[in-house]
């Protein structure tokens, strides 16, 4: 079998301390999405989609449901005889006063790199949602004039947080810094900002080059912001996506997102798209609705069992609502309940949340109620304490 | 190396008696219950029962169906050592082996039985619709220290003389045989479903064979041979839900069934799990206009009309305005807006026209076949 033209990073230690507390036991990468997917799930399919043969996914601190979730990457055909996908632990990056450690951390990355034999490389994170055609930003990068090649997305100011990652684009085109957006000027009379979506592709000698001076000195340095340095040093290509995107980095953004594949056109242009989304399958069996069910302008996966109603929510696997629950503008993720009588609204469900008879739980659309995983209700009152935890 | 008892799965039988649905495929992978093939239970007790070994005999229109079961890792049967392998009829020095009988199909895969020199040999048939865990009837053929063990349920006396009725003693063994009687002495029809000791049954077969060649059947054949001869002919019962798939109006009623939350199927029971090849699959959506009541739906489905006590299969469209009632939609079939259905099981890949009409009636069930399309106004 031959070797892929690219290799693919994937590195989820991506800040969670904005999605808490969904984000207690799982990282970024896993949270569950649109009722069947979860968030790696994209630049897996991407990277499937464009043949790449090596992916290495670098664990963040609570791995097991990234290991849960990949298994052999047999859902994603990366189970191969050559290549495939390369687990590297965390490394306890936080501690870089360790020498060993901190060699450790770029040496993972390096050995990866180097025994995948591609002359390319794509770094990139799982909270950007998005449906990329990795090789036609591969072409892009090979007509370019730099170095390294970054990905963006113009988006309206609206939907831009000071804290967001923007590219600093010249006239021609070409990226000359990765900024947060509070820290833009010159940015009058326009009404769309480039938003960053945290791919970069760049040859894969480049890449080991840079893990291997920064690995000589003393400063500890991960990854994200090395490329941070090397596009402002270097410059960079800037390719433009167009699809839809979603980042995921905050209960709000999470809650809206997912709220958001309700509209058929971001349904479409995220699910149906060039890239097909792959995901582990479970032999789930059909949804049942029974005899006096309602459901409308929702999303459901597989094994759930309707007998109220639903509406303008996505609901998960193997989720139970009984007679007379009403689950308006909510996600609810696999394998919650919901009993009789009882309404939840403008809420997230983490997994296994029981929610007891005759209850109303009723959060805000700009502050969506949060109910931890395994999460059992049986007062109303237990719902606000952990809300405004 | 040595199998203690390997499942044979006979799925090469033509399906005449569902038409248009099994007319370029096999009658084992014709779409079940929104999201499975009919294969799909019997490969499942399979692996349910620990049975891990296991041919699939194929000749009709196989393409469909040996996609489907591929090397059986869907169904956790691709164990080192064991697995499933599809077995068609092949060319040899002594002319083309193709199947003229159930008994001759196993005949003629004698080389594959013996490869794992088993002591029991499983028989099945790829088109029922059940659950039953062999091992249960492994120990009972042990304990009965039987040759053949006949797995049979009760049916009523109408039914039966649609059936191979078994006549047994109060040490259920079976003393006679009759192949659809028109008078049946008892109410014991075969299932289908034998444990038959290895070595027995080859000598039977192959002495019939190098002499008058009359064993070509199960029911015909090799039964009245073993009672002729006094083996010891077991009748193991069987009490659970159990159907034959093999006309469209059964098919119909099997999936109807299959849509109440009492089924005896029991098909959410996580101890007994019926496994089907997955696919990654959006989930469903329901538009504002969607109404959907006693039914099921499968991922991949989009559903913005009305649907009514009927089965959804996977990737299933179903526009605005349109109504389906007591019915059975396969595999990616396209609905069309103010369509009515009604009565009626529509093939993998069909396309219903907008304003089209498939009405059919409880005992005549309108029929769409695989990747038909059917316009405005047309009856099926």
């Amino acid at each position: 079998m031959r070797q892929g033209e690219m290799a693919a990073v994937i590195d989820l230690n991506e800040d969670v301390h904005t999605l808490l507390p969904l984000t207690e036991h799982r990282p970024i990468g896993t949270l569950p999405f649109a009722g069947r997917y979860r968030l790696i799930d994209f630049p897996l399919s991407a990277i499937t989609a464009a043949d790449i043969h090596s992916v290495g996914l670098f664990m963040p601190e609570s791995e097991r449901s990234v290991q849960d979730h990949i298994r052999s990457g047999a859902a994603w055909n990366l189970d191969l005889i050559q290549g495939g996908v390369f687990l590297f632990p965390y490394v306890a990056t936080r501690d870089y006063q360790n020498d060993d450690l901190r060699a450790r951390y770029y040496e993972n990355y390096t050995q990866f790199l180097r025994g995948s034999g591609s002359k390319y490389t794509v770094v990139m994170g799982a909270k950007n949602v998005a449906n990329v055609n990795l090789n036609a930003i591969l072409n892009y990068h090979k007509a370019g004039d730099n170095r390294i090649t970054t990905v963006y997305k113009k988006l309206p100011l609206d939907r831009i947080r000071p804290t967001d990652w923007t590219l600093a684009l010249s006239e021609q085109g070409t990226a000359s810094a990765i900024v947060q957006a509070k820290e833009r000027h010159d940015d009058q009379g326009k009404n769309e900002i480039p938003s960053f979506m945290d791919i970069y592709l760049l040859a894969t000698t480049d890449l080991i080059d840079l893990l291997d001076d920064a690995a000589q000195s003393h400063v500890f340095r991960r990854l994200p912001e090395l490329l941070r340095d090397y596009v402002l040093a270097n410059n960079a290509n800037a390719f433009e996506y167009t699809g839809y995107l979603a980042r995921i980095d905050s209960i709000q953004r999470y809650y809206d997102s997912n709220l958001q594949m309700l509209d058929d056109a971001s349904f479409q242009s995220l699910l149906l798209s060039s890239v097909p989304i792959l995901t582990k399958s479970k032999n789930e069996v059909p949804s049942f609705f029974a005899k006096d069910a309602t459901v409308v302008n929702s999303l459901l996966g597989t094994g759930t069992y309707i007998e109220g109603t639903v509406q303008d929510s996505v609901v998960f696997r193997n989720v139970v609502i009984h007679h007379d629950a009403l689950v308006d503008h909510a996600v609810v993720m696999q394998g919650s309940k919901i009993s009789t009588g009882s309404t939840v609204k403008y809420a997230i469900l983490d997994k296994g949340v029981v929610i007891g008879p005759n209850l109303t739980i009723v959060g805000k659309p700009d502050k969506p109620i949060v109910l931890r995983k395994n999460q059992t209700v049986f007062r109303e009152s237990e719902v606000e304490g952990s809300a405004h935890a | 190396m040595s199998t203690e008892m390997l499942g044979m799965i006979l799925a090469g039988g033509q399906g005449t008696r569902l038409g248009k649905l099994t007319k370029n495929t096999a009658k084992p992978s014709v779409p079940f219950g929104g999201r499975y093939r009919i294969i799909d239970f019997t490969l499942s007790n399979l692996s349910n029962s620990g049975v891990n070994t296991v041919g699939v005999i194929t000749q009709y229109q196989p393409l469909e169906l040996n996609r489907h079961v591929q090397n059986g890792a869907s169904w956790g049967l691709n164990e080192r050592g064991a697995g499933v392998t599809i077995l068609q009829p092949y060319a040899s020095s002594e002319g083309e082996k193709f199947f003229e009988g159930t008994a001759h199909a196993i005949y003629q895969n004698m080389a594959y039985i013996d490869s794992y020199n088993p002591q029991y040999v499983l028989i099945l048939s790829g088109d029922h619709i059940y659950k039953m865990d062999y091992e249960r009837m492994l120990a009972f053929h042990k304990a009965k220290k039987a040759t053949l063990t006949v797995a049979v349920m009760p049916v009523s006396l109408e039914e039966a003389t649609r059936f191979g009725i078994m006549n047994t003693d109060d040490t259920d063994r079976i003393i006679a045989f009759e192949e659809k009687p028109e008078k049946p002495k008892s109410d014991l029809a075969s299932m289908g479903i034998y444990i038959f000791d290895w070595a027995p049954l080859k000598k039977y077969l192959t002495d019939s064979y190098s002499t008058d060649g009359k064993m070509e059947d199960f029911g015909k054949d090799v039964i009245p041979a073993y009672l002729a001869h006094n083996e010891p002919t077991f009748a193991y019962a069987f009490h659970g839900y159990w159907k034959d798939v093999g006309t469209i109006q059964s098919l119909w009623e099997a999936n109807m069934e299959f849509l109440s939350p009492n089924n005896p199927l029991n098909i959410t029971n996580r101890n007994w799990r019926i496994y089907s090849q997955t696919e990654a699959l959006p989930p469903m959506f329901f538009t504002k206009s969607a109404k959907v009541q006693r039914s099921m739906v499968t991922d991949g489905s989009y559903v913005a009309g009305t649907v009514e006590h009927s089965i959804l299969s996977q990737n299933v469209k179903v526009g605005e305005g349109s109504t389906i009632t007591d019915s059975m939609i396969m595999p990616n079939a396209v609905i069309g807006r103010n369509v009515t259905i009604d009565h009626a099981i529509v093939g993998e890949d069909a396309v219903v026209g907008d304003n089209g009409e498939v009405i059919g009636k409880p005992d005549d069930i309108a029929v769409i076949g695989y990747g038909e399309v059917v316009g405005r106004k047309e009856k099926a």
